[in-house]
């Protein structure tokens, strides 16, 4: 055999997933299918009310009910010495940044309510039966008392100098403030030729993955050792999380999430029943199940996105945006440690988006309120400042009288000026915004239903076309929270030259163990089939963050390859020690170590394996036994210091997408219909195309949703009206229109294999740019789109509405 | 609180017979009763799929119906579909069009495609989008599944051809 590699590359090839047999045959197994010797289940009382003072509890005639093991209340809690209100998440400290910026105000939340209700669905107390039906029965028989509290709703309600309080020990309503800014932008607005003020909402909806969320915990009493299976993305944070929530000492907890039924953010907070049923567990010695249902599941899972923006632009005549200021204010619901509050700081950071704007000031406030609390949905916070930027150069091109796309790729950060610092900090690694914006238009036909637009109009049809540039920006790191900007893995070839690699995140569907494989046999030339991957357990994987912000392709590809050619020195220098030949004069073959100059010297990766393990006589002091490495990659394009003015580079890559839609609008009905949908998009080098393609669709079809039909909306009372599949619609194939999709690949500069994040930049895109459409089809009618979901009863008021002025 | 029944299934081609709760769900009987964890719970209000099994020869979701209903029925589960360790044309027609992620909505999907392709065996585009339309998905956007039931459907009329 020769030098020449005769190994076929895998990376970069559309390969079929390893992980769907298993999925496919039914023997893939979730957490809802964990079984054990004992089990009981858990039911939970959730609050009926948004805000009100728990007068009692009584759980009597509930544990009376054959069959029914224990129960808990919040009042009951206090006798329990050890255990600690839930540990903030993700920032650990009321002050992240070290710099007074932003500022955040922390409330002592337990697992189970134990002064006041303040979301319908917050947790008051739970029983623990033989099996479910009866642990639902005993509910039923919990008696209580409350007192009714006015209700904090509306965003502007929570601001309100005589609102009431959710917490009596705050001044206010505010939990958060944040304050970002760069260049002078009261100079910007005195230079201005033009400026445009403007309200804008995103509405609130969520990730509603299929799986909903479960926890069955053991606790072994003898070993003081705390099992818990879990729907989550960041295993390891949890295990700490828990650990410093029940504080009984020499408590070793372990988290194992293996197998996630999709994530998209939800599975990436702290919830207080990753306490409560570990805590049940540790009080009944016995192993304790609860599985979401779906209804709890809408008030008891995170919400994402509701947010109100006062945002002000300075603009030349010619479309140039000198400076943007933006008032942010974001409905936050409860103040529990679920997350949301890292990504309305986001939002604050990227409502420049893709654009040159040097003068930019943001201020992010969070307002707590009696709904459920925020936390993270792709696209997070992200999602939100797209929206407002990309409606934001549509009205400032309606008022200069310009073509939107002109106004867009007048101000685009150009592909010379990568990489590129944004005017709040974050380092934009690559880009070719009007490539692909161009790209787009041609593949949507712009200027051909530009020229038919008017035509179709005097027929009598609302036609209208909307673009949008979305910058996604993935893999984010900040400092004082549990997003600590490094990616772990252990790698392991075994005796028999098989390799199994521990990464630290965890895999909710995106493929990890497919990916790895790919980029492993690519570096170490073993099988495809030969590479294992053990994800979701906080025990056998070195520790990391955990998977969200799509940071899996970015950090954790390059840690996994990066292991590998550690990894792969070592083999080398075993093979060295076996041939006598100097390790840099070597090379893998397949299945082999050969000499480049004389491919007779050769060595097969099972000897050297073996001898690694087995035969360490024959291997010098110095060269470490066994061919096990565990690799620590640090994220090299982030900034851990918040400059005085809140600039600070959170996350490492940027991946775009430019969309194009055409819609119809039916000025009868409000209804409307998708006649085209194009997407230009850049994740940087494909590793897999099947799986980025997947991605691409799925967050597309999330954007779909946000746009046109997901909300969660309340009553004045703060009593949520989607409580279920029946009344929170997510797109079904019925309601996905057809695609044009296709790529630009501008590499990542900063990791060895050029990847970018692959699965939020779709569902950035869908509500600016179809918002931007419905406008462009209602012009003629003067009317103006500044929320989200495009539902056809917001649609119908504005029709309805504008004809009664006309 | 309950009464208990004696009831007889056949589910994918074996007999069972349990003494079961008259309220007790079927989902819950084919998950914890036989054992066949595959077919999933995911809402619990007949909306999502996810506990999609054939009934008798229609597709059924389990989580809204009991399992006394079931009674002297036959019942075939996600489990049932591969013969000798052979994927279904179905199954291996989701792998190649990469038509699922975290596979949660698989087992249900699946099922309602198979049921699909019981009464139609040329489904057009929009028939199958109809077809799968009880079935919830977040995270494919439905398009690969659209094109692996097309695809599927191919492979089991040129089947049904040579046979």
């Amino acid at each position: 055999m020769s030098g020449e590699s005769t190994h076929n590359k895998l990376v970069g090839s559309a390969i079929r997933r390893k992980e769907d047999p298993d999925i496919l045959l039914g023997e893939a197994r979730y957490t809802q299918d964990v079984t054990l010797p004992g089990m009981l289940h858990a039911a939970i009382l959730r609050s009926p009310y948004a805000h009100a003072r728990i007068r009692s509890i009584n759980l009597d005639r509930a544990l009376a009910l054959p069959g029914v093991v224990a129960g808990l209340t919040g009042a009951q809690l206090k006798e329990i010495s050890y255990l600690q209100p839930l540990a903030p998440f993700p920032f650990q400290s009321r002050d992240p940044f070290q710099k007074g910026n932003p500022t955040i105000k922390f409330f002592d939340h337990y697992c189970l309510a134990t002064d006041k209700a303040r979301f319908v669905g917050e947790p008051l107390a739970a029983v623990v039966a033989a099996d479910r039906y009866i642990a639902e029965d005993a509910l039923e028989l919990i008696d209580t008392e409350f007192d009714e509290l006015p209700a904090v709703v509306g965003t502007e309600a929570a601001l309100a100098p005589n609102a009431p309080r959710l917490y009596e020990e705050w001044d206010d309503n505010i939990m958060l403030t944040f304050r970002v800014s760069g260049g002078d932008v009261e100079r910007a607005f005195r230079e201005a030729d033009v400026t445009v003020k403007e309200e804008i909402r995103s509405g609130r909806f969520t990730g509603t993955p299929i799986e909903t969320r479960a926890v069955v915990a053991n606790y072994e009493a003898n070993s003081k050792t705390l099992t818990v299976w879990d729907t989550t993305q960041i295993a390891h944070p949890i295990s700490t999380l828990i650990e410093n929530t029940i504080a009984l000492p020499q408590l070793k907890v372990r988290v194992l999430a293996p197998r996630i039924g999709g994530g998209y953010g939800q599975k990436w907070s702290f919830y207080a029943e990753e306490v409560l049923i570990p805590l049940l567990s540790i009080l009944t010695r016995r192993p304790v199940k609860w599985v979401e249902t779906r209804c709890e599941h809408m008030v008891g899972t995170i919400h994402a996105r509701e947010q109100i923006h006062g945002i002000e632009a300075a603009v030349r005549k010619d479309g140039t945006i000198l400076g943007i200021k933006d008032r942010i204010v974001a409905n936050i619901g409860a103040a529990y440690p679920t997350g949301g509050l890292a990504s309305i700081v986001t939002t604050g950071m990227f409502v420049p988006g893709a654009y040159k704007i040097e003068n930019y000031a943001g201020e992010v406030i969070g307002v707590v309120t009696n709904k459920t609390p925020f936390g993270a949905h792709r696209g997070f916070g992200k999602s939100e400042a797209c929206f407002v930027i990309e409606r934001l150069v549509d009205i400032i091109a309606e008022k200069l009288g310009l073509d939107p796309p002109e106004v867009r790729k007048r101000n685009f950060i150009p592909p010379e000026d990568f990489p590129y610092v944004s005017v709040t900090g974050p380092r934009y690694d690559s880009g070719q915004y009007a490539r692909a914006l161009t790209r787009a238009m041609e593949l949507a036909d712009y200027s051909g239903w530009r020229e038919q637009q008017g035509r179709l109009r005097r027929e009598g049809r609302a036609i209208g076309i909307g673009t949008c540039l979305v910058v996604e920006p993935s893999s984010s790191t900040r400092m004082g929270s549990y997003n600590a900007g490094y990616y772990s893995v252990r790698m392991r070839m075994d005796p028999n030259g098989k390799v199994a690699v521990f990464p630290s995140g965890s895999d909710e569907g995106q493929g990890h163990a497919t990916s790895i494989s790919q980029l492993v046999a690519d570096e170490l030339h073993v099988p495809f089939g030969d590479i294992s991957v053990v994800e979701g357990d906080s025990l056998a994987c070195p520790y990391g963050s955990g998977s969200y912000s799509s940071r899996f392709s970015v950090v954790g590809t390059t840690a996994a390859t990066l292991a590998a050619r550690q990894l792969k020195e070592k083999i080398l220098n075993v093979a060295s020690v076996l041939l006598r030949v100097p390790a840099a004069s070597l090379e893998l073959g397949e299945g082999e170590i050969v000499a480049r100059d004389n491919p007779k010297q050769a060595v097969t990766l099972k000897d050297a394996a073996r001898a690694a393990y087995f035969s360490i006589f024959r291997l010098p002091e110095g060269l470490e036994p066994g061919l096990e490495i565990i690799f620590h990659y640090r994220d090299p394009n982030i900034e851990f210091h918040a400059d005085e003015r809140g600039r600070v580079a959170m996350f490492s890559s940027f991946p775009y997408d430019a969309e194009v839609a055409v819609v119809e609008v039916d000025i009868e009905s409000g209804s409307l219909k998708i006649l085209k949908f194009v997407s230009v998009h850049d994740c940087g080098n494909m590793l897999n195309p099947l799986i980025v393609r997947g991605q691409h669709l799925g967050a597309l079809a999330h954007g779909f949703g946000g746009a046109l039909y997901e909300e969660l909306p309340y009553d004045e009372n703060g009593q949520p009206l989607a409580t279920s599949f029946k009344d929170y619609f997510v797109p079904t194939a019925m309601e996905m229109p057809e695609l044009t999709l296709d790529h630009l690949v501008t590499p990542n500069p900063f990791t060895p294999g050029g990847f970018k994040g692959a699965g939020e930049t779709g569902t950035v895109g869908p509500p600016a740019v179809l918002a931007n459409a419905v406008e462009d089809a209602l012009r003629p009618m003067g009317i103006k789109i500044r929320q989200v979901p495009l539902s056809p009863t917001y649609l119908w008021s504005l029709i309805e509405q504008a004809k009664r002025c006309q | 609180m309950s009464t208990k029944r004696r009831i007889k299934v056949r589910v994918n081609g074996q007999s069972y017979e349990h003494e079961v709760e008259s309220r007790l769900l079927l989902v819950d009987y084919l998950r914890d009763v036989v054992g066949l964890k595959g077919t999933h719970f995911g809402c619990d209000t007949t909306s999502c799929g996810a506990c999609t099994v054939i009934v008798d020869g229609r597709s059924a979701k389990s989580c809204t119906r009991f399992a006394v209903q079931a009674d002297g029925k036959e019942i075939l589960t996600i489990e049932g579909l591969a013969r000798d360790g052979e994927l279904h044309p179905i199954q291996e027609a989701f792998w190649t069009h990469h038509a699922l992620q975290c596979g949660f909505c698989t087992s249900g999907m699946v099922m309602a495609a198979y049921f699909l392709l019981l009464r139609n065996s040329n489904p057009s585009e929009a028939e199958i989008k109809h077809g799968i339309a009880g079935n919830l998905c977040r995270c494919t956007g439905y398009l690969p599944i659209v094109e692996a039931v097309t695809s599927a459907a191919q492979k089991l009329r040129s089947i049904k051809a040579a046979s």
